[in-house]
């Protein structure tokens, strides 16, 4: 056997070599060296692999993606219960009736800033998302045009804010003040989402009007 | 009495898809480390292996991961994800430098003549050097080390997340081990390996 035969049957660091291979490693002194050095290596690249088998991902990274993801699930599908818009809609239903005041609310489009004499409103409306937001998110414009939602002020101050990108009927958009006609309600509409890490909806700005 | 038997990645994602939020945690969290150390080895920066991670959790989220299970694992599909992220960023600050030297054709048996047997690599110091090796090995070889070695995927696995036939996973993690032990050697101050023609042995 050749040493280009040897290595060509013995690709691998941890198979025993067979009669032909083990008679060659015996003879030769640099295949052998050399395997040793492979087998080291292999031994080594164990401990590191073994060594390193407890790292993992930081325990926000799933407190953020299970935030998009109630987001996604509530935006997309099921529960009725937790769609941000029929929530929204309620309330603003609500609200209309509760005081006039609140139709400044649902007609608003996308303006964020409501009149001072509605306290709940302008209150949900005064977050300045800019701020709120992570800071490479906010410096991307991430902030801007964002649409705050009634339970935004459930926030604690600290929160750990997350946007995420989700597709919604274009029909959402009414209860935030939006006209679609009934022939394009069922389009799909692209819309940022500002997420508590408790995965509840705190804001929202539509991408595609 | 036996367990039942644990759900596979692809039930799981079935009940994901429907919006079953512990499906969905029970697959980020059979899967995350993994996927999160290999974007850790290839990026060698935690941010940005936390934002791999995130990156390539989402796309599952949104179903925009273009998995099909008949042409792959789901692991396979999440790897292959955190391969292009991490490659994109590394693509953004590039700095591969020194050790490449080849395709990654076969490599014959070579060795710095001269060059000592390689101390124990198992120890504290080892392991820690064996890893600044692995993180300066050229982006080709550092995936196939990063997986193969260092996460343990089969080589078919590795194949489909690179892209590649199973023949060059073989061939590139031959290499990578010649380059590491290069290193390694060097590391050692076994001299400058320049100094040292390759001899390749003939019996
Ligand atoms: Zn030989």
């Amino acid at each position: 056997m050749t040493c280009q035969e040897f290595w060509d049957a013995m690709p691998e660091l941890e198979g025993q070599p067979g009669a032909d291979a083990a008679a060659h490693l015996a003879a030769c002194a640099v295949c052998g060296k050399v395997m040793g050095n492979q087998r080291a290596l292999a031994a080594g690249m164990r401990a590191a692999a073994a060594d390193w088998r407890r790292t993992k991902a930081p325990n926000r990274v799933e407190a953020k993606l299970l935030a998009a993801f109630r987001g996604q699930a509530g935006l997309a599908a099921p529960p009725p219960a937790r769609r941000w818009w029929t929530t929204a809609l309620a309330w603003t239903a609500a609200a209309l009736v509760v005081a006039g005041a609140f139709l400044l609310f649902a007609t608003r489009g996308r303006q964020t800033q409501a009149p001072a004499n509605v306290p709940v409103a302008a209150e949900l409306a005064a977050i300045d998302w800019s701020a709120r937001l992570p800071a490479e998110l906010a410096a991307q414009g991430a902030g801007e045009g964002f649409i705050t939602l009634p339970n935004a002020d459930r926030l604690p101050p600290n929160e750990d804010l997350n946007v995420v990108r989700v597709e919604v009927p274009r029909s959402a958009m009414i209860a935030l003040g939006y006209s679609v006609t009934a022939d394009r309600a069922a389009e799909r509409v692209r819309a940022d989402v500002v997420m508590g890490s408790d995965g509840l909806a705190r804001a929202v700005r539509f991408l595609d009007e | 009495m036996a367990d039942a038997p644990a759900e596979t990645d692809d039930e799981l994602l079935l009940r994901m898809r429907s919006g079953d939020e512990q499906a969905f945690v029970a697959l980020y969290r059979r899967r995350q480390a993994a996927i999160y150390r290999f974007a850790l080895h290839m990026s060698g920066s935690a941010a940005a292996a936390e934002d791999i991670i995130q990156e390539v959790f989402l796309a599952l989220i949104r179903d925009d991961c273009g998995y099909d299970p008949e042409r792959g694992t789901l692991s396979g599909y999440l790897f292959g994800i955190a391969r292009k992220l991490a490659l994109r960023q590394l693509a953004r600050r590039r700095t591969d430098v020194a050790l490449e030297t080849g395709a990654g054709e076969p490599v014959p048996p070579e060795l710095a003549a001269g060059a000592d047997q390689l101390a124990d690599l198992t120890r504290k110091e080892g392991v820690a050097a064996l890893r600044r090796a692995v993180q300066a090995l050229p982006e080709r070889y550092r995936e196939v080390v990063a997986l193969c070695d260092l996460e343990e995927v089969d080589y078919a696995e590795a194949a489909f997340v690179l892209g590649c036939p199973v023949g060059t996973v073989r061939s590139r993690l031959h290499r990578a081990r010649s380059l590491l032990l290069e290193k390694m050697r060097k590391e050692r101050g076994a001299g400058p390996s320049g100094a040292l023609k390759p001899v390749r042995c003939e019996i």
